[in-house]
């Protein structure tokens, strides 16, 4: 089984007006399924830029990039936009959940991208949301749900993609501390059970115990690595 | 995604309100211009439509049924010479006043025909019949007439032409487009009326053509035999009438302008109303591209929400349209409602609503993925 991420020598640059930013320079890592990596650094550090390439929404200035043993550098966005659909699954700060549809609805509908049979979908749409703990909330509309819920229902929409790799962007960005640990501990529990790979880019130091795999960035670099408990 | 874009549109009740009501007004707009135009252009052939025959023969280079010039009787006989002609009417159609009971004056116009036969004249009585004018000074009234002559009914008389006339028979369905009334008397009397056109001269013939003989053929040989006139089939002058009345006076050309501008401002409505749903829920498409969604997907949820706009508008606007058809011909005006037009205007709308949506669609095609880790 190839492993989930294997980039060498990763980079990004920029051109703002005649001067060349570097976002990301000449990054090597490698992701294992079954693990959770939390990758920290202060803004401007390179990790959303890193975060994105990883999911296939930014192409790479330079470098190698496999995903599960697909070559990323090579293919046009209709190829990346099908590794998404296959491996990839995202959670973001703002939750981006559809005000107008419940959170059921909100899940329900990846499945419907992803083709699922209807009474099938209907039924894995509730199972996940009582997976991330909201049973009774199924039939809210994100109005009537608080940060946390919705960040739940975000990641149960994540799960309903069946991604073997999970990326997310600050998801206890807008939560309190208790919310934020809950997300937090779904999400490892995602790796550790279902053998899936996940990767945390946060501030959110007070965290740090539920990382196995703890990577920090600054100026586009992975500056240190280490896991957990060393 | 039908039920995702319809989901939308219900969440914001007060927008999809404001959006409903542009598309009300816009396709309202265009069922009652479209509508307007098209009764203008019934009315303007409805007596040649009605009237019994194939062939309509004219003076040379008529350009419609209205302002024709007189030509000699005795073409009749040309006419009824040659092969294929069952028979042959004459029928006079011309200018006049008619005096107002209370003072001042109408234009006319007077239609002359045969009433033993009916040929050219009114086709729908509502009272009386079309002999009744037969040897005397008598007349047909169409009942729209009240707007221009004020009421009348059988028995009545009125000044036509500086002579007393009497009112035997109320038609139905006799309008013209130039908004003056007409009314039917027996050939002669019509002749004797307008008299421009003269004793010996008549304005039209119509003739019809023997069965088994193709009224095309029937129509060569009269171009062929009768000289210095103009022949047409009934279509053909039908549809020259028209053409004449709405284009080369500029009322179907202000019409279609009118509906186009109608057109772009339903578009610019629901583009606007569309492309600002989209921006608001623009993080939430780019979620569903991260999480595999093709553009494709996406698009149909933008297609979607512009179609249910453009059917919910349309059908408000068939209901409202139809509700006020009576008030249209309470108003002296004959708004056509056909299911041809119901379908051409529902094509309109759709188109206006879905190109529409072409905004967002771009909008849609670049989003950034990178703005999705903005927070």
């Amino acid at each position: 089984m190839p492993l989930p991420v294997v980039v060498k020598s990763l980079s990004k640059t920029y051109r703002e007006g005649k001067l060349e930013v570097s976002a990301v320079a000449g990054v090597d890592l490698e992701l294992y399924a079954g693990e959770i990596v939390g990758l920290f650094g202060p803004s401007g550090s390179g990790k959303t830029t890193l975060l994105s390439m990883l999911g296939c929404m930014l192409k790479p200035s330079g470098g190698e990039f496999s995903l599960f043993g697909n070559d990323v550098i090579a293919r046009e966005e209709a190829a990346l936009s099908a590794l998404r659909k296959q491996y990839i699954s995202f959670i973001f700060q703002a939750f981006n959940l559809f005000p107008a549809l419940t959170a059921f609805e909100n899940v329900m509908l990846v499945l419907k991208l992803k083709k699922v049979a209807p009474s099938l979908a209907s039924k894995k749409a509730r199972e996940l949301l009582e997976v991330v703990g909201l049973k009774g909330r199924v039939d809210f509309l994100p109005r009537d749900l608080s940060g946390g819920q919705k960040q739940r229902v975000a990641i149960a929409r994540a799960l309903a993609a069946d991604a073997p790799l999970i990326l997310a962007d600050e998801p206890t960005g807008n939560l309190d501390h208790e919310n934020g640990r809950t997300v937090m501990e779904i999400l490892k529990t995602l790796a550790s059970e279902q053998g899936r790979c996940v990767v945390v880019a946060t501030h959110d130091n007070r965290i740090d115990d539920l990382f196995d795999r703890l990577i920090h960035m600054e100026d586009g670099r992975i500056v240190s690595e280490r896991r957990w408990d060393q | 995604m039908f039920y995702v874009a319809l989901k939308i549109i219900l969440y914001d009740k007060l927008r999809s309100f404001f959006t409903l009501l542009g598309v009300v007004f816009a396709v309202s707009l265009i069922f009652a211009q479209v509508g307007i135009l098209l009764g203008l252009m019934e009315t303007s052939s409805v007596v040649i439509d009605n009237t019994p025959g194939d062939i309509w023969v004219t003076s040379k280079n008529s350009r419609n049924f209205d302002f024709a010039h007189p030509f000699p009787e005795y073409l009749l006989y040309h006419a009824l010479g040659v092969d294929g002609v069952q028979w042959a009417e004459k029928v006079i159609i011309g200018w006049g006043v008619m005096k107002q009971v209370n003072g001042g004056q109408a234009q006319v116009e007077v239609m002359g025909f045969n009433p033993s036969t009916g040929v050219g004249g009114p086709w729908d009585m509502k009272e009386g019949s079309i002999g009744d004018v037969k040897n005397g000074n008598f007349m047909i009234v169409d009942e729209s007439a009240t707007k221009r002559i004020g009421d009348f009914k059988i028995g009545d008389y009125r000044d036509v032409m500086f002579r007393r006339i009497r009112i035997v028979g109320i038609s139905r369905g006799v309008r013209s487009f130039t908004t003056a009334p007409i009314l039917f008397t027996s050939y002669h009397l019509a002749q004797e009326l307008i008299d421009y056109v003269g004793r010996d001269k008549t304005v039209f013939l119509i003739v019809k053509a023997k069965e088994g003989h193709a009224t095309s053929k029937v129509v060569e040989a009269l171009r062929h035999r009768l000289k210095g006139v103009d022949v047409f089939s009934r279509e053909d002058f039908s549809t020259k009438t028209r053409l004449y009345w709405i284009f080369e006076t500029g009322v179907g050309v202000s019409f279609l302008l009118t509906i186009l501008v109608s057109f772009f401002i339903g578009m610019l409505i629901v583009g606007q109303t569309i492309y600002n749903s989209t921006m608001e829920h623009i993080k939430e498409f780019g979620t569903l591209k991260a999480l595999g969604a093709g553009n494709g997907d996406i698009y149909s949820i933008i297609l979607f929400q512009a179609a249910i706009n453009a059917f919910a508008g349309y059908l408000v606007s068939l209901v409202f349209t139809m509700l006020t058809v009576k008030l249209y011909e309470a108003g002296g005006m004959v708004m056509v409602m056909k299911w041809e037009v119901n379908m051409a205007v529902l094509l309109v709308t759709m188109i206006m609503c879905l190109s529409s949506a072409v905004f967002s669609i771009r909008r849609i095609k670049n989003i950034d993925p990178a703005m999705l880790f903005r927070g």
